[in-house]
């Protein structure tokens, strides 16, 4: 068969994307999580990871014009248990706020599957594409989500040259076949990670990767997990940040005593790079209702 | 054999007789350059009036000894030659400047840097620079981009905001020339893209095959972008070995190409960690033998805050870094106020 260019003004001009279910979170994304191409999320445990997958699973549902890709999603975790209540909690919230459009219960187009090691997950790709090719859903498989990719590899594999090199090619090829599974299918695939500390010092070819020079969460510097090869693998990479900053006196209150400081968690999500991004960064809050963007 | 039997017009045989070349031997050692000038005639006449002495001298099976090897060139026909084709301009005076003007055609340019310093986004904008037209100094050329995190959008951006400045320059120097007014649209420069994707190293290989059956079929093909050319490759190879042939075999069809029909080849790579004598260092992905396959080869990296590129290998280049900016228009000059280029 000979390879034929894909003719570009065929496709609609922009990217398809999966929109996050709020419109200000949307905004720092250009639309939200493109399809056609992996996005990391990465974050310190308890950032928010979950939670906003979850509601990506749910907001994939929605039709084209509300942002969504009309789709259901497969949920592939890796960390357990899978928070199935809040699950729930979430959809409960999504179905009062879209009525008509949620006849069923959305929980019914998620499909979650456990996985346990690198191998596994290897393993059940083509079972995949069988699945996503003759699906006996209603709404055709438009959303894959891997929470976390990082619990697959942080034990498996000990610290010599010859691992890390294994470990390395791993990823090529589990990111090489979701790549092919997103284009055959037209599926945004989502991936989170973890975080782990960084304490190298930066030179002029230090291991600053994307737009922010340092990044840190509950005021440690931290960086992404599996390191440079797995950079490599990914198209966008956003970051998650929680930290802890100190409230400012409310006018027409004396505080007596100097020592009781008042700190509130702030939560971000920055663009670390994406081809079609510029730098940019937008805080949000966790509600019983889901991830909202404030202002 | 003579000069008046070759399969020419009447009035280029009239020139040929009258400047004193009455036989094919007369002809054989020249250049087209050369000729051009003896004869007055234009240097693409030239070339065809030596083409066709040639075929007609091989036809006759007497070379004589003067003749020279087919396919040889002096010098100073190369650099001739080399002056003519203009560079694919980057887009930031300063890159250019360090690359002698821009990309060079001919040439196969590796590009590499880590994840998020712009070397997507200085693929597409050559991708679009590349089909500026010969009036505004470029080249007027189809791209060709194979793979990589391409998205539509972001390629419409950069075309509409080259498309912008073209105008811009347009309303400065040219008021009077209603003529040469731009007519293109940022769908046009989508059109002159053409775009594959590849999904394994298998199809890469597959494809790189194929290009030279595309681009003899589409002569205006002035640039070849591959973005990521190691992706594929990084996967376990049990015989790396077969993976090192396959990559040469790779890198020579494309030099090929580049020479063949002039044009530029720019492959995009990853970084990687090497792990030499105890500690990992930082390099280009693919292993020390790729490293010999490319002509020029450019990092991008991070100084601080701001994005650099350095040249570290080029047979003709002065090895020196100079700083870019990744904007919403493109690939622009950085914004700091003291940026110098910094020669090493």
């Amino acid at each position: 068969m000979t390879p034929a260019p894909e003719n570009l003004l065929h496709r609609p001009l922009t990217t398809p994307k999966c929109t996050l279910g709020c419109p200000l979170l949307d905004r720092c994304l250009a639309g939200g999580f493109p399809c056609n191409s992996i996005t990391e999320l990465f974050a310190e445990s308890g950032c928010g990871k979950t939670q906003l997958c979850l509601q990506l699973a749910l907001s994939a549902q929605l039709p084209v014009s509300l942002g969504g890709l009309s789709g259901s999603s497969l949920y592939i975790h890796t960390e357990f248990p899978f928070p199935s209540r809040r699950l729930h909690q979430l959809s409960h919230a999504f179905r009062s706020t879209y009525p008509a459009i949620f006849k069923t219960d959305p929980c019914d187009s998620i499909f979650v599957h456990a996985v346990h090691s690198a191998d596994q997950l290897l393993d059940i790709l083509p079972k995949m594409e069988s699945f996503l090719s003759d699906p006996k859903t209603h709404l055709p498989v438009k959303l894959i989500v891997i929470d976390s990719i990082a619990a697959l590899f942080r034990s498996e594999f000990e610290n010599s040259p010859v691992e890390l090199k294994r470990r390395s090619s791993l990823f090529f090829k589990i990111s090489g076949k979701l790549k092919l599974l997103a284009k055959r299918f037209g599926l945004a695939v989502v991936v989170t990670n973890q975080v782990v500390d960084l304490i190298v010092p930066e030179g002029i070819n230090g291991m600053r990767i994307g737009n922010l020079a340092c990044l840190y969460s509950s005021g440690r510097r931290v960086c992404p997990a599996l390191g440079l090869a797995w950079a490599n693998c990914v198209n966008s990479r956003l970051f998650l940040s929680r930290n802890e900053e100190v409230e400012k006196e409310e006018k027409g209150l004396v505080d007596v005593d100097a020592n009781r400081v008042c700190t509130r968690t702030r939560r971000r999500l920055h663009v670390v790079f994406a081809p079609h991004l510029p730098e940019g960064s937008c805080e949000l809050v966790i509600t019983r209702e889901g991830v909202f963007g404030v202002e | 054999m003579e000069v008046g039997r070759l399969p020419i017009s009447a009035s280029q045989r009239g020139k040929l007789i009258s400047a004193g070349y009455t036989t094919l031997s007369s002809l054989s050692s020249l250049s087209p350059s050369v000729l051009a000038r003896e004869v007055n005639v234009s240097d693409t006449e030239a070339a065809q009036i030596l083409k066709v002495a040639s075929h007609g001298s091989r036809l006759d099976g007497s070379e004589g000894g003067c003749a020279t090897i087919n396919g040889a060139q002096t010098a100073w026909d190369m650099l001739h030659e080399e002056e003519m084709f203009p560079r694919i301009t980057t887009s930031c005076v300063d890159l250019d400047n360090i690359l002698g003007g821009g990309i060079n055609c001919k040439e196969v340019t590796e590009i590499g840097g880590v994840p998020g310093i712009g070397k997507t986004q200085l693929g597409i904008q050559l991708a679009v620079n590349v089909q500026i037209p010969v009036d505004y100094g470029g080249l007027g050329g189809k791209a060709i981009y194979i793979e990589g995190s391409f998205m539509v959008e972001r390629a419409l951006q950069i075309a509409e905001a080259c498309i912008e400045d073209m105008s811009e320059s347009d309303g400065l120097l040219r008021k009077d020339f209603k003529a040469c007014q731009l007519k293109m649209h940022p769908n046009n420069i989508l059109e002159n893209l053409f775009y594959f994707r590849v999904c394994s190293y298998t199809e890469q290989i597959a494809l790189t095959n194929y290009l030279e059956k595309f681009i003899s079929e589409h002569k205006d093909v002035k640039i070849v972008i591959v973005d990521s050319v190691t992706f594929h490759f990084r996967q376990d190879f049990d015989d790396m070995a077969l993976r090192t042939r396959l990559l040469s075999g790779m890198a020579l069809k494309l030099m090929k190409l580049a020479k063949v029909f002039s044009l530029a080849v720019v492959l995009l790579n990853q970084v990687t960690n090497k792990y030499t004598e105890g500690s990992f260092q930082l390099t280009l992905a693919l292993g020390d033998s790729w490293s010999h396959s490319c002509t020029n080869r450019v990092i991008l990296y991070w100084n601080g805050n701001e994005r650099y590129a350095y040249i570290d290998k080029s047979p003709s280049l002065r090895s020196a870094s100079a700083p870019y900016s990744v904007t919403s228009k493109g690939i622009r000059n950085s914004a700091s106020n003291c940026k110098r280029i910094k020669m090493m």
